[in-house]
């Protein structure tokens, strides 16, 4: 029996998440809670319900629909996430597109019949297959099914992991990923508990077990200001990474954007980073270049 | 292949427009559009003159008045002389082709429209001289004596099927009595007009001395060397108008630059050109003249300029003949290329929706021994059209798996400078194959270029499409029908009766009277076609196109008038095949798969255009059924077989003229139009919506899988194997363009399609406006993605204030 994972998406044309043209495969579940996160329908590792607010007509269907009576009226909030029980109804119903079902259960060969119908393309560019999320790796098995899939017909793969995930998931999928994108988000672990729910000892520990065992890797910094962009902590991750005695180690960084706030709306999720403002190109440039003096290799992801 | 030097490719990379091309362009923009009545004025008098004559002579002499007589004029900005018009922004008029195609002239407003959104008012004096024309020209005109002759066989169907946009073009458009065809331009450079003169003289002294009997070739050949001799004593009028310019001038460098142009034109056309210069020059008078003889045939098209200018470009390079000079000098042509304008005829506004004439010339591509031609001038045409930022002329790059990188990262480029179209893609190898299938041999067939927008043609091919009243059929339009028993949208019969479709048992049956109806319109469409074709030479010549576009004509002593199995090619566009595959599919699955509805419940909610009661909850149940452009096979495997289905009707029609029709489904803004010949329809399209665009791009809003599921769909749509060419538009927002990286993404994308046997391709790079109005009509860009690093969202579901800064960030990246 293959394994299955709850996919929110599959995503072909992307062009962020690793080299040429991929298709991505976002799963659900995550163990952190970063504060920042663009992606928050990933986070549950069960299939939800969002609502798109502008999109609704007020035509009421989705009322006459739901058989456990979470449909509230009005303009305001459209859901009653205690009575809802994300049956998925009321997705089925909308005309307007509303309502969205975020996650649906797939096994990793269906995926993988999805993902190779793009081989054409990750042939010319070099591209392949990513899985990202929440955690991927909260699903491992699935993800070594689907990468070893991959590559029986040369399609290369890459994980995008927040590694905080035990060593054991790292292990099943090593000898199957070309590539590990690995965030490395705040170096002290108290401040990392306070933004993202947990420390980062597992986190570090399973970036040395990928380093001394040769996976490819990329580390990633979402660049949040005022939260990872100190001194302190650009110092903090250049000294892991140069710990690592690899020469070919590089960072990336990701500067903050607030994209994904619809996304919490649509959940009826609070987003607690309004106050945070979008860094400027020139802002980030210095950031990079304190890396790079450092010696960590740096680049910025657009 | 040529050795390509890079360091002049960095060189092109860094040029600016030049101060002359910057002032022309400010002039453009600032002129207001005119119709000139000049070159109609003398038509008139040279028509009364030559009363009895024969038909191409009187031509000629037609041609030659006109080219001895108008007025003309030179700008300072100008690089390159000659224009149809003395303004920079303007137009004549062809009463005489066309007969009284422009109604606006019997207005005593005086407005005039000259195409989709520009108009122009007359003085009562120049109404008179059109009103003249018309009256003088049209009894005589092909499209008169065509729809004459056409009622006499069928009544008002043909014009009953044109109003019901079954078929265009209808034969008031002005395209009607044109036959096509791209100038011989190697040979014009090679041995100039004195030396096509020579060779029509030596036909006339053989053919005297053999004693032939066909009178018409002797008037053919010296109605050629009358209209050569005009061409050249035209050029000889700009030179005399410069050095008489040159005489009042005190800037001395605008002086030398007027002795230069001088000097020039008392040298070419007449005789070979020798630099880059006199070959752009030579090129510019022989395609006034071109327009001259009929106005609406304003396209220059210059097939592959980066091949046969090559040469001179390399050579003057070398001379030491400055990069930026010549780069001014091509920039000057093209732009005046892009925005020649014409009075087009009223359906042709809705069916083009253009404001200028559509040229066209195509860089790089397979040469004659198999290997790409790509060269540095293709890399400095594209640099050029990016620089001027026009929306013509169109500029289509060979693609083949030779094409280079360094040409393709630049094409890309010219697409973001432009925001889009310019270059497309066309699949070099397929057109190819397509012509050697056809009988063509692969020495004539490398050689094809554009004709208008992505129509391919050959040199020394005349090309029918149009012409005859056949371009276009509409299946969106035959869907209509299929659903009201043949009654077209206006109340008509112009279609069978099929029956209603409630009587329908079996998908089958649905599917079968859909092509009864599209076998009744394709053969109807072909025969009126025919008469027009048999009709043409009794009505107009074009003795200079003839000449100087046709060897055969050159040997045949004929008029491209005439029909030829050596030349002469016709082709026909069957479109919205798209729009009738999802229709079936959907009626297949709701009516007959899963009876979720019935052919009753159905047809009221079409007919009410899903207003009724039910009307909204039907077109979501149509919306939702698997559409084409998203890689789901039931979806694209219907396409196939429509297209493959439209197709062998098309081929089965066996009066086509020496060839069999090729397909060609083009058609870039013709969805407007076509979209006014159908009521709802399953496919959950309301009435008189535009169709989908070009003819391989998904309904709109419809592709929600991403760009990749679309280029899956347009290739299992098998289209490569039956058409000459597919237009499919991609659009991408800038966010998708926004490093060096990405950029090489999108050409592999391209690569990858055109490798998997994708015909055509066109990127739409969305400029602000687009995510404007995405924001404004959400239900319109469903498929919109928006892709910042890591994150990835469909637009239209992102909150206002997202959107703006979305829209922000797109003004910003490229």
């Amino acid at each position: 029996m293959p394994s299955a994972a709850i996919v929110t998406n599959i995503q072909g044309y992307s062009i962020h998440d690793g080299p040429g043209i991929r298709t991505v495969v976002f799963l659900k579940g995550c163990p952190l809670r970063c504060k920042w996160c663009a992606n928050p329908e990933n986070l549950q590792g069960y299939p939800q319900i969002g609502f798109i607010s502008k999109l609704c007509t007020g035509c009421g269907r989705c009322a006459k629909t739901c058989r456990f009576g979470a449909i509230i009226p009005g303009n305001g909030q459209r859901i009653d996430r205690e009575a809802c029980t994300r049956c998925g109804e009321c997705v089925e119903t909308c005309y307007y597109k509303a309502l969205i079902r975020y996650g649906e259960t797939k096994t990793s060969e269906e995926v993988f019949a999805k993902v190779r119908r793009d081989k054409m393309f990750y042939e010319t560019s070099g591209g392949g297959v990513t899985v990202s999320g929440g955690e991927p790796l909260t699903h491992p098995e699935f993800v070594a099914e689907l990468f070893s899939l991959c590559h029986g017909e040369q399609i290369h793969t890459c994980i995008e992991t927040c590694g905080c995930v035990s060593e054991k998931a790292m292990e099943m999928v090593l000898p199957q990923t070309d590539l590990f994108y690995f965030d490395l988000k705040i170096a002290d672990p108290e401040l990392h508990q306070q933004y993202t729910g947990m420390d980062n000892a597992q986190i570090i520990s399973n970036a040395r077990y990928l380093a001394k065992n040769g996976a490819k890797i990329l580390f990633r910094q979402p660049l949040i200001p005022g939260v990872n962009d100190s001194d302190a902590n650009i110092e903090g991750i250049s000294a892991f990474i140069r710990s690592l005695n690899r020469s070919d180690l590089a960072l990336q960084l990701m500067p903050y954007h607030r994209m994904g706030l619809s996304k919490y709306a649509a959940l009826d999720q609070p987003y607690e980073l309004e106050e945070i403002q979008v860094m400027k190109a020139e802002e980030v440039e210095t950031v990079r270049k304190k890396y790079e003096e450092l010696g960590v290799s740096c680049t910025v992801s657009k | 292949m040529y050795e390509i030097d890079h360091s002049l490719l960095e060189r092109i990379d860094k040029l600016d427009l030049s101060e002359r091309n910057k002032i022309w362009r400010e002039e453009v923009r600032k002129a207001p559009w005119k119709v000139y009545v000049d070159r109609e004025r003398w038509t008139v008098e040279s028509w009364k003159e030559t009363e009895g004559q024969d038909l191409e002579i009187r031509r000629a002499k037609l041609l030659e008045k006109v080219l001895d007589n108008v007025e003309i004029a030179i700008h300072p900005f100008d690089e390159i002389v000659g224009r149809p018009t003395v303004s920079v922004i303007g137009c004549q008029t062809a009463f005489d082709i066309c007969g009284d195609y422009v109604k606006d002239i019997w207005n005593d407003s005086g407005v005039i429209g000259v195409t989709l959104d520009a108009s122009t008012s007359m003085s009562q004096d120049d109404l008179e001289v059109m009103r003249e024309a018309a009256a003088l020209f049209d009894p005589s005109s092909l499209p008169t004596k065509t729809y004459a002759a056409w009622r006499e066989l069928v009544g008002t169907w043909a014009e009953d099927a044109e109003a019901a946009k079954l078929k265009d073009p209808g034969l008031q458009d002005g395209i009607t009595p044109q036959t096509t065809s791209t100038f011989n331009w190697e040979k014009i450079l090679k041995v100039g007009l004195r030396g096509f003169i020579n060779e029509c003289q030596e036909h006339i002294d053989k053919y005297i001395a053999e004693q032939g009997s066909d009178i018409n070739k002797i008037y053919f050949w010296k109605s050629a060397i009358i209209v050569l001799e005009a061409t050249i004593r035209h050029a000889h009028r700009y030179a005399a108008l410069a050095r008489e310019m040159a005489e009042k001038e005190t800037d001395a460098e605008a002086k030398a630059h007027l002795l230069k142009i001088a000097e020039t034109l008392d040298y070419v056309p007449e005789y070979p050109a020798r630099t880059l210069h006199e070959a752009l020059q030579a090129m510019e008078i022989c395609s006034v003249a071109k327009i001259y003889e009929n106005p609406q045939q304003n396209n220059s098209h210059w097939g592959r300029p980066d091949q046969y200018l090559y040469g001179y470009f390399k050579n003057d390079l070398a001379n030491g003949v400055p990069l930026e000079e010549m780069a001014s000098q091509i920039a000057d042509l093209i732009g005046r290329w892009g925005t020649q304008t014409f009075v087009s005829g009223e359906v042709n506004k809705e069916t083009h929706q253009i404001n200028f004439g559509i040229n066209n010339f195509m860089v790089g591509g397979l040469g004659h021994d198999h290997t790409d031609m790509s060269n540095e001038l293709s890399y400095l045409m594209l640099h050029l059209v990016a620089l001027l930022k026009l929306s013509s002329p169109t500029v289509g790059l060979r693609w083949n798996d030779q094409t280079p990188d360094w040409l393709m990262n630049k094409a890309i480029r010219t697409n973001m400078e432009t925001k889009g179209g310019i270059p497309l893609f066309q699949n070099d190898k397929i057109t190819i194959e397509h012509y050697m299938e056809d009988g063509i041999d692969f020495d004539e067939a490398v050689d094809w270029r554009g004709l208008g927008c992505v129509y391919p043609s050959l040199p020394n091919h005349a090309e029918g499409y149009g012409s005859d009243g056949i371009a276009a059929i509409n299946l969106g339009g035959l869907m209509h029908l299929t659903l009201h028993n043949g009654i077209d949208i206006n109340g008509k019969q112009t279609g069978l009766a099929t029956g209603d479709p409630r009587d329908f048992k079996t998908f089958e049956e649905f599917y079968e009277a859909f092509f009864k109806q599209h076998k009744y319109l394709c053969h109807r469409v072909f025969w009126l076609g025919a008469v027009a074709r048999d009709m043409r030479p009794e009505c107009t010549r074009t003795p200079l196109i003839s000449i100087l576009s046709l060897d055969a004509s050159m040997d045949l002593g004929q008029d491209v008038a005439h029909s030829h199995p050596d030349y002469y090619m016709c082709g026909i566009s069957d479109r919205a095949i798209v729009d009738a595959a999802d229709c079936f599919t959907a009626v297949n699955n709701l009516i007959y798969k899963t009876n979720t509805l019935t052919w009753d419940e159905m047809m009221k909610a079409l007919d009410s255009n899903f207003e009724g009661e039910r009307g909204e909850e039907i077109r979501q149940l149509c919306l939702r059924q698997p559409k084409y452009g998203n890689d789901i096979e039931e979806a694209d495997s219907m396409v196939k077989r429509v297209s493959e289905d439209s197709a062998k009707i098309i081929k089965s029609y066996d009066n086509s003229p020496f060839h069999s029709f090729i397909i060609s489904r083009e058609g870039l803004a013709w969805h407007y139009f076509g979209g006014l010949g159908a009521g709802a329809l399953p496919d959950g399209r309301k009435a008189l919506e535009p169709l989908n665009d070009g003819s391989l791009s998904p309904m709109r809003g419809m592709d929600v899988n991403g760009p990749t599921a679309v280029l899956r769909s347009a290739c299992a749509s098998c289209y490569s194997d039956i058409s000459y060419s597919a237009v499919l538009n991609q659009k991408f927002s800038s966010s998708l363009l926004n490093s060096p990286e990405n950029i090489d993404k999108l050409i592999a994308y391209t690569n990858a399609f055109m490798k998997n046997n994708g015909t055509h391709i066109q990127y739409n790079i969305l400029d602000t406006a687009v995510l404007k109005d995405a924001k404004k009509h959400p239900e319109n860009y469903q498929d919109l993605i928006v892709r910042i690093g890591g994150f990835s969202a469909y637009f239209v579901q992102l909150s206002e204030g997202i959107q703006d800064d979305v829209i922000y960030r797109s003004e910003f990246e490229i």
